[in-house]
């Protein structure tokens, strides 16, 4: 029996070229035609096609021809540009913050995916189409984040992630961490706390792994008889970083204490490693360079807590004047749907050259979530992640017309439903569009962790 | 003796006479004997079995005949059963019948946050629910006149709330009404507010290094049994060690899974650890069928259904956006009922499960599900003999066959024909009668006061508190504490009206005040609704009058 919902949701997803419940990780094939092509990295080209073959970008050119039966985009006069990348977003997720601890490493925000939430298709709409699930800022070493495709539509949270993308891990430095620790009378209440907290953390993971491959190494001797080192999640995750597996994105805006996590990151061998928010990386952006260490900021938001005073928008100029590869994110449900507009600030505030600016939000992004060879720009091989401008990205008039990932259309302007969820509330008593918490808030590095800050009576926010 | 004329036509005055006098407790007298026959009866053995006109023998608690040319002794209690029929005891795959909440090593503040006794963050797998059980709470009674004699009864509590065990509904004590104790380790994927691990990221880590850690401790256990000489002792953990039939695959895992999120985790759980896992309570199975077929986990889904939309007066007028979300809705309903047949189309053996059904609706529901495609003979199947056979208890339960435990029902039409009324239930051979219900008393004021207990479940974890009203000469006025703030707090507004009652209160939010409105349906000790925090959203919120 087909329900009536089923066939609805059929019915909707076929007008975006979908199919219910498979639709995650299916590949499409698709022709845009003659338009001008933002490659980012090999520059611009007019009147051009881009074929994406299962998925996959086959031919850039002129006078491709589409393999029979499939889609054709005419993009006369618009503008073909890779897929927006976001950073450090929290959309999609169900729970952001394991504020309890002040490391819970193996903790993993791929636990916590909600493909339901709405806010991926406003992304969606607004030309992003891959963002970075980040756990929150409530603890030093918060969870393991996941880097997230936007393939709206699916009821698997599964379909939503970006296999083999490497793994990724949130830190977090000042306020928000000694606040916590402040509050429950714990480690850390200090910034020098939080170096402690971080310092202690590697050197437990160490000794752990230093533990385990002694038990390891004996094991295999004749007539060996002892007990393993007792198994932890935590300081294995942790050890993973230590190896150069899981990729830091540290939650940070002051000077001194960037230049201490270089300082830890040195100590313990650490070499990945990405500064999220960073408001005074301009004052650091040379150490930052000659470390290799990344850097992800905001375009011109600031004032919200006393250490995120001292700022500037020409931090992301700077910090690319420097040399220090450099994002611009959203870490909210509003911005990351115009993030095009945020990586024009940087030629208000700097004179940016145009692919200089939109770097910050497709290659550069990539290149700080480990997948700069699958997506942020438009070459022969990458994975299909398209979205069509009608005007210039970076003008005020640009309005995104299509997403397209994995050559998939997730957003069509033209065909934008009025109500786009997947699965509204069958006991609802006010049917509303919005779904879940996230699409309600604006800064969510708090959520889950309100219970520190207020009693809410039933709520237990 | 109203109700015994009523139908008094169909069984002998004798023992009518005695069924209006039966138990209700243990001061009460017993039956004069432990042997019934039910004669005269179309019998419904097994799912798609029929037998007209037959008898049943039911001896010492267990089935001694079923069919046409049954000799009855003489001792018998004769039910003349003529124009009735008789089914198998229905099964509840799962659910908190009974069970009294342990309200030990609870709420105490924990100095690490971070690091808290396992108690205090729901973790006590190794906890029994039969140290739990009240076989003369209400609930049971409730359930049992819809026909259920068998239930599989879990400890409340968040991540790890403890052991299952299958009991039938009825008795006074634990042991004597458990027919087997540890039938699975029951797990619901949710957090502890303020301690670890208090999101499902947290508890979907934590399951996982508890089990690794169980199933590191138990090889070196073995390996120190083996030859303990010149090893370190292991210490023992009871924790770890309820894990162990888990990771001998002696025993399952039971999920609360109602939301489609929520089966998904038990699944990613099953995948990684190699579980065996029963899914309980399914509300959202629908959007993933293909998902939940494939993992080869095994399905109890819920009796309970969203309610039919109430037909409005000027629908026409509605604007086309208020049209189209009520489409939607509709459709979302059409859905959820008709998951049994779409499950049942997909292949997917199922049970039932009896957790979140107000047992009224549990009749009404199963109509309407057959109403949109289930068939009647996979519903039956889904109440008696699927359980059974999930439960490992084929041999027992779930037929009317000879030998098997007498857990019976009679009613006095096909079971599934709308008018229908089960007039007695045998639960292991004693006799139960199921008086009609009465009817809704229009106007008269449900009695509201008192000190309640109520519990809420919000999107991030469950909160509880009391609720004290007070009604003088009919001004009603009442307070209202919480688990998280513990402050205790005026209600305003309180409006008594049949069996509903609502109100509103006011908490400070950082600064901000933030209106709560309450809504609740009283029925009898219990009270079920929703409370709704602004912009926050609606959540369900149930509870149960204080013993004075």
């Amino acid at each position: 029996m087909k329900s009536k919902l089923t066939y609805q949701v059929l019915l909707l997803a076929l007008t975006l070229g979908l199919t219910h419940q498979s639709a995650g990780q299916d590949k499409g094939t698709m022709l845009i035609k003659n338009g001008t092509v933002l490659t980012i990295t090999k520059g611009t080209l007019e009147n051009t096609d881009v074929l994406i073959r299962d998925g996959k970008i086959s031919q850039v050119g002129k006078g491709l021809k589409a393999p029979s039966g499939a889609k054709e985009i005419d993009a006369t006069g618009l503008f073909v540009m890779p897929g927006i990348i976001d950073a450090h977003s929290h959309i999609g997720l169900e729970s952001i913050n394991e504020g309890t601890s002040q490391v819970t490493a193996e903790v993993w925000q791929g636990d916590a995916i909600d493909p339901l939430q709405m806010s991926i298709y406003r992304a969606l709409a607004g030309g992003c189409t891959t963002s970075h699930a980040m756990h929150g800022s409530a603890n030093s070493i918060g969870g393991q984040c996941q880097t997230i495709k936007h393939r709206y539509g699916t009821f698997l949270p599964e379909e939503l992630i970006m296999q083999g993308a490497p793994r990724t891990i949130k830190f977090a430095l000042g306020e928000n961490p000694t606040n916590h620790g402040t509050r429950d009378g714990l480690l850390p209440q200090t910034r020098m706390g939080v170096e402690f907290v971080i310092r202690e953390a590697f050197s437990q993971a160490k000794a752990y792994m230093a533990e385990w491959d002694k038990y390891n190494k004996n094991k295999t001797a004749k007539g060996f008889r002892g007990a393993p080192p007792e198994y932890s999640y935590r300081l294995e995750t942790l050890g993973e970083i230590l190896k150069g597996n899981i990729i830091i994105h540290c939650h940070s805006y002051r000077a001194d204490e960037i230049y201490m996590m270089l300082n830890v990151c040195k100590d313990f061998g650490i070499k990945k490693i990405v500064f999220q928010h960073v408001n005074e990386g301009f004052k650091v952006a040379p150490e930052l360079a000659a470390y290799g260490a990344m850097a992800s900021v905001f375009a011109d938001w600031w004032a919200y807590k006393f250490e995120v005073y001292y700022s500037t928008a020409y931090n992301a100029t700077i910090l690319v004047r420097n040399g220090v590869t450099t994002s611009i994110n959203s870490d909210s449900p509003d911005l990351i749907r115009h993030l095009y507009h945020e990586a024009g600030k940087t030629q208000k505030y700097g004179g940016l050259s145009d692919d200089e600016a939109l770097s910050l939000i497709t290659i550069n992004p990539a290149k700080q979530l480990g997948i700069e060879s699958r997506v942020g720009s438009i070459e022969v091989g990458k994975e299909g992640d398209i979205t069509i401008f009608k005007n210039h990205p970076l003008s005020i008039y640009g309005v995104p017309q299509y997403s397209i990932v994995d050559g998939i259309v997730r957003f069509d302007r033209e065909k934008d439903p009025a109500d786009m969820r997947l699965l509204p509330d069958p006991k609802a008593e006010i049917d509303v569009t919005l779904h879940g918490q996230y699409d309600e808030g604006h800064d969510n590095c708090l959520q889950d962790v309100e219970y520190l800050f207020n009693d809410l009576v039933g709520l237990k926010n | 003796m109203r109700s015994m004329l009523a139908y008094s036509f169909r069984i002998c005055f004798v023992l009518a006479a005695l069924v209006a006098a039966l138990p209700a407790s243990a001061q009460d007298l017993a039956p004069v004997s432990d042997t019934y026959a039910i004669t005269g009866a179309t019998i419904v053995p097994a799912p798609g079995q029929k037998i007209e006109n037959g008898t049943v023998l039911v001896q010492n608690g267990l089935i001694t005949g079923v069919g046409k040319n049954i000799s009855i002794p003489a001792d018998a209690i004769i039910i003349k059963a003529d124009s009735m029929f008789v089914y198998a005891g229905f099964i509840d795959g799962y659910s908190h019948v009974g069970v009294n909440p342990d309200n030990s090593e609870k709420k105490e503040k924990v100095k690490y946050p971070g690091n808290p006794p396992p108690g205090r963050a729901g973790i006590t797998p190794q906890a029994d629910v039969r140290d739990f059980i009240n076989p003369t709470d209400a609930s049971i009674a409730a359930l049992r006149a819809q026909g259920f004699t068998v239930s599989q009864i879990v400890p409340h509590g968040n991540m790890l709330p403890g052991q299952a065990a299958v009991v039938l509904l009825k008795g006074e004590k634990a042991d004597q009404v458990t027919i087997s104790g540890n039938t699975a380790l029951y797990s619901e994927l949710s957090g502890t507010p303020g301690v670890y691990p208090s999101t499902i990221m947290g508890v979907m880590a934590k399951w996982r290094e508890l089990y690794r850690q169980a199933a590191q401790t138990k090889n070196y256990q073995a390996l120190y049994a083996s030859n303990p000489t010149g090893l370190e002792r292991p210490e023992t953990d009871r924790t770890l060690e309820a894990f162990y039939p888990v990771i001998d695959r002696r025993q399952s895992v039971l999920f609360k899974s109602e939301k489609v999120l929520e089966i998904q985790h038990a699944l990613t759980l099953k995948t990684d650890l190699g579980l065996q896992v029963i899914l309980g309570d399914l509300k959202e199975g629908w959007p993933i069928i293909n998902k939940i077929k494939n993992s080869g986990a095994k399905v109890l889904l819920s009796l309970d259904l969203p309610a039919e939309m109430k037909k409005e007066d000027n629908a026409e007028k509605k604007s086309d956006e208020r049209k189209a979300l009520d489409k939607r809705k509709a459709d979302a309903i059409a859905s959820s009922t008709s998951q049994a047949a779409q499950f049942a189309k997909a292949g997917i053996v199922f049970g039932f499960s009896a957790n979140t059904v107000k047992p009224a609706d549990v009749r009404p529901n199963l109509m309407r599900m057959i109403a949109s495609g289930l068939s009647e003979e996979t519903a039956l199947a889904a109440l008696t003999t699927t359980p059974a056979q999930m439960l490992g208890l084929s041999n027992r339960l779930g037929t009317v066959e000879n030998g098997k435990i007498a857990n019976l029902i009679i009613s006095d039409a096909p079971y599934f024909n709308k008018k229908s009324k089960i007039k007695y239930v045998l639960v292991e051979g004693t006799l139960f009668s199921v008086e009609d219900r009465p009817k809704a008393d229009t106007g008269k004021k449900a009695d509201v006061k008192g000190s309640w207990s109520y519990q809420t479940e919000t999107p991030q974890g469950k909160g509880d508190g009391k609720l004290v009203i007070k009604n003088e000469n009919g001004n009603y006025s009442g307070t209202i504490t919480n688990s998280f703030s513990g402050k205790e707090t005026e209600v305003k507004d309180l409006v008594v009206s049949g069996n509903n009652m609502s109100f509103n209160y006011t908490i400070d939010v950082g600064g901000n005040s933030l209106k709560v409105d309450v809504a609740v349906t009283i029925s009898g000790d219990t009270l079920e609704g929703s409370m709704t925090a602004g912009q926050y959203g609606t959540f369900p919120l149930n509870g149960t009058r204080d013993p004075k």
